[in-house]
């Protein structure tokens, strides 16, 4: 609890309540509880903006049986939520937001003003996004430092799509840190679309991340099924600094490919496997797609991935959750066991729609034809 | 807590100090010498140490929860047949939401202490989707509704409720707390239809959108009912569940008979109002959701007098958003001729503010 939390509540409990004789007036601590909490929403409010888009429509899912589908989550209109980045225009908040594409987007800043906004980029693996209006001297928030983050202490989620003349605010605590590949602070305080965009911040008012839809895999909307479950997820502010010079640039980061379908070795045979073989850990591609990253560093079925980066991979899960925070464009370095022969190829890792696709300017090698019977297009489980 | 589990604790040395401090902390019943000694011999009669669990919840429960019982009546498909209320008098006044359950032939009422009543709708209000019940009873605990405006973001609310039918017999209802989250005013859906009532709502993060919920009271710290736990709906911001209270107020103002603020909003004189008119003709391209552009203004009309244009993009109406041309008819037809209202357009990448007065159709 911070300083000015702690005197507020001492200053209280000792004027006390006739329910109180001694000890701590639990009334007293609610009500100092109260005032801290708004204090701490009134500091960040100003820098709290409304969203709201006109045009576009529900997206679609690709992976339906019968064709295409709507997402599973229906999708309103907004308005959304989003915060102050800089103080020359520049607003962060979730890629959730956009899902429709619309065709117009304003932002309403706390003291009423109404911009046109511009979407600069997208960030779909930690879903956020950044906007741009023509305005400065905007009130940029604190933000908490990360270390200081601990386990247990308050937070409030603080979102804008209901209206009022206050942002609606949930209080909770901090659930886990270093969620969903280290990006994610977890909280137990509600977080829905109600908020997706806004700020999750401790009661002295600073920022601990921003709120988004970060549960599960795949598309636009994963996650938002778990609105107000008691498990919600904000970006560290560090990870979004990683992120913000390319997306201001107007770059979409997509979760980047390598164009295998992976599989596992037998779980029963694993402790046998080890005992004879030491280093046969790893995971055993299935299947190579064509004019994938995979192919061009002639990755074969039947290789087996044991490390990315240097970082040994032991199983299918460890493996896609690490390949999950990759992005498109980004260089990783594996290390690919075939036979008895170990080896590191470097790939550049795409976007899944460029899988499949010969890209113009690369030149494919021969020897390729033996992959002729791969699927050209990459399902869901693929990586 | 029993002097006995004091003396337990004394004797056991394994005392809950939470629960004990939280014990003396109360203080309703004598705090003897033993009992400071025992705080003492713990350590913990330090003034400012934060208690970790104060808990003003159970009394506030302790207050509220005999007036509030269990409703039992049809279901029907997705209607449930279960349902939650409140006396607010000892006569046996109920307050609830109108729900299927007011609209059946038979409505069970029981009572905190397992009583069976058999209850009349004495009357129900459309907007509100409040409803007043009757049983016959006398000298019966009750929660008057109390006044809601002290109750601001952040502070605590308890809402009580028979959520998923769990309370069965005599069993009390359930309880939940969170914290007050906005007041704002209703803009929902319930099963795709727009929900009629736009009066306040007290919105909170306790979860009391499941079946069973609505007609629940909501509880300040003190015990006070500040709201009654509305109809399960839709907000339309984001299509997700609402968990919300109508504050008391309009609890007073159904008993009251007070109209409550509704979709259309009817002059104050009664007359009937003639047809809004700006002048604006939208662009009729594409077939559905049709982007509110202007195709047209006509000349001498409010919107040409407030200097909008044809390809301007109308984005809101009297404070109300504007996605598509749907929208926008449904925002011109709940205006009142004569009143002045705002009209914002977006031109190029200019959001462009028109003031005008609603003219009436001839």
């Amino acid at each position: 609890m911070s300083g000015f939390a702690l005197a507020l509540f001492a200053m209280l409990s000792l004027v006390g309540d006739e329910r109180a004789q001694g000890g701590v007036d639990p009334y007293a601590f609610e009500r100092a509880r109260a005032a801290v909490v708004r204090a701490a929403v009134a500091k960040v409010s100003p820098s709290i903006v409304t969203i709201e888009t006109i045009g576009g429509a529900q997206p679609i899912q690709e992976s339906g049986r019968g064709g295409p589908v709507e997402a599973g989550f229906r999708l309103a209109e907004g308005p959304t939520t989003g915060l102050v980045l800089t103080r020359d225009g520049l607003i962060v908040t979730s890629s959730f937001n956009f899902a429709r594409e619309p065709s117009i987007i304003t932002v309403t800043l706390n003291d009423g003003t109404r911009h046109v906004a511009k979407l600069l980029g997208r960030d779909h693996i930690r879903r956020l996004a950044v906007l741009s209006i023509a305005a400065d001297e905007l009130p940029e928030p604190e933000w908490a430092p990360r270390p200081e983050i601990r386990v247990g202490q308050y937070t409030i989620s603080c979102g804008r799509a209901l209206g009022g003349d206050a942002p609606m605010i949930s209080l909770g605590i901090v659930s886990a840190l270093d969620r969903r590949n280290g990006n994610a602070v977890q909280t137990d305080a509600k977080v829905s679309p109600v908020n997706y965009g806004g700020p999750l911040i401790d009661i002295d008012g600073r920022v601990l991340g921003i709120l988004v839809p970060m549960a599960g895999s795949g598309g636009a909307l994963a996650g938002a099924e778990w609105y107000d479950s008691g498990i919600g997820f904000a970006i560290y502010k560090d990870k979004l600094d990683l992120v913000f010079d390319r997306l201001a640039a107007g770059e979409t980061i997509e979760q980047g490919k390598i164009g295998v379908i992976l599989e596992e070795d037998e779980p029963s045979l694993i402790p046998l496997l080890d005992k004879f073989l030491p280093q046969s850990k790893g995971v055993k591609i299935k299947e190579v797609a064509r004019h994938s990253p995979a192919s061009r560093a002639k990755l074969r079925a039947g290789d087996k991935i044991t490390a990315i980066d240097g970082k040994p991979t032991g199983d299918l899960p460890e493996l896609q959750r690490r390949l999950s925070d990759r992005a498109a464009g980004e260089e990783i370095t594996l290390s690919v066991k075939r036979r008895w022969r170990s080896m590191d190829v470097k790939l550049t890792l795409v976007r899944a729609a460029e899988i499949g696709v010969k890209p113009p300017d690369v030149e494919e090698e021969a020897g390729e034809s033996e992959d002729e019977t791969t699927p050209t297009t990459q399902p869901d489980e693929g990586n | 807590m029993p002097w006995k589990s004091l003396s337990a604790c004394w004797y056991g040395g394994e005392a809950n100090l939470a629960e004990l401090r939280e014990h003396f902390s109360f203080g309703r019943r004598p705090v003897t010498v033993v009992a400071v000694l025992v705080l003492a011999a713990f350590g913990v009669f330090a003034h400012g140490a934060p208690s970790i669990a104060p808990n003003t919840t159970e009394r506030a429960y302790q207050r509220a929860h005999g007036a509030v019982v269990k409703l039992y009546g049809a279901s029907l498909g997705r209607e449930h047949g279960y349902g939650t209320g409140f006396l607010i008098s000892p006569e046996g006044r109920i307050i609830t939401v109108q729900t299927l359950l007011t609209a059946g032939r038979s409505l069970r009422v029981v009572t905190s202490d397992g009583r069976q009543y058999e209850a009349r709708v004495v009357r129900t209000d459309d907007t509100r989707k409040l409803a007043e019940l009757q049983i016959e009873g006398k000298d019966l605990p009750c929660l008057p509704p109390a006044e809601s405006s002290q109750v601001l973001p952040g502070d605590s609310v308890i809402a009580m409720g028979n959520w998923f039918k769990v309370a069965e017999g005599d069993e009390a209802v359930s309880v939940n707390r969170g914290v007050l989250g906005l007041r704002t005013t209703m803009d929902a859906r319930r099963l795709t239809q727009d929900v009629d009532y736009r009066g306040p709502i007290l919105v909170y993060d306790a979860i009391t959108g499941n079946p069973g919920a609505p007609g629940g009271p909501l509880l300040d710290i003190d015990g006070n009912c500040i709201g009654i736990i509305g109809q399960i709906v839709e907000a339309a911001a984001t299509n997700t569940r609402l968990n919300y209270a109508l504050p008391s107020e309009e609890i007073l103002a159904f008993l009251g008979g007070e109209p409550a603020a509704g979709a259309t909003t009817q002059p104050a004189d009664g007359a009937p109002a003639g047809e809004p008119y700006l002048g604006i003709r939208l662009s009729k391209l594409g077939f559905r959701h049709v982007s509110a552009y202007v195709e047209r203004v006509a000349s001498d009309s409010p919107a040409a007098e407030a200097g909008i244009q044809a390809d301007d993009l109308i984005v809101s109406v009297d404070g109300e958003r504007v996605t598509d041309a749907d929208s926008y008819n449904a925002a011109v037809e709940r205006l009142l001729p004569g009143r002045r209202i705002q009209v914002i357009v977006k031109r190029g990448q200019q959001l462009l503010r028109a003031d005008l007065v609603v003219g009436e159709k001839k």
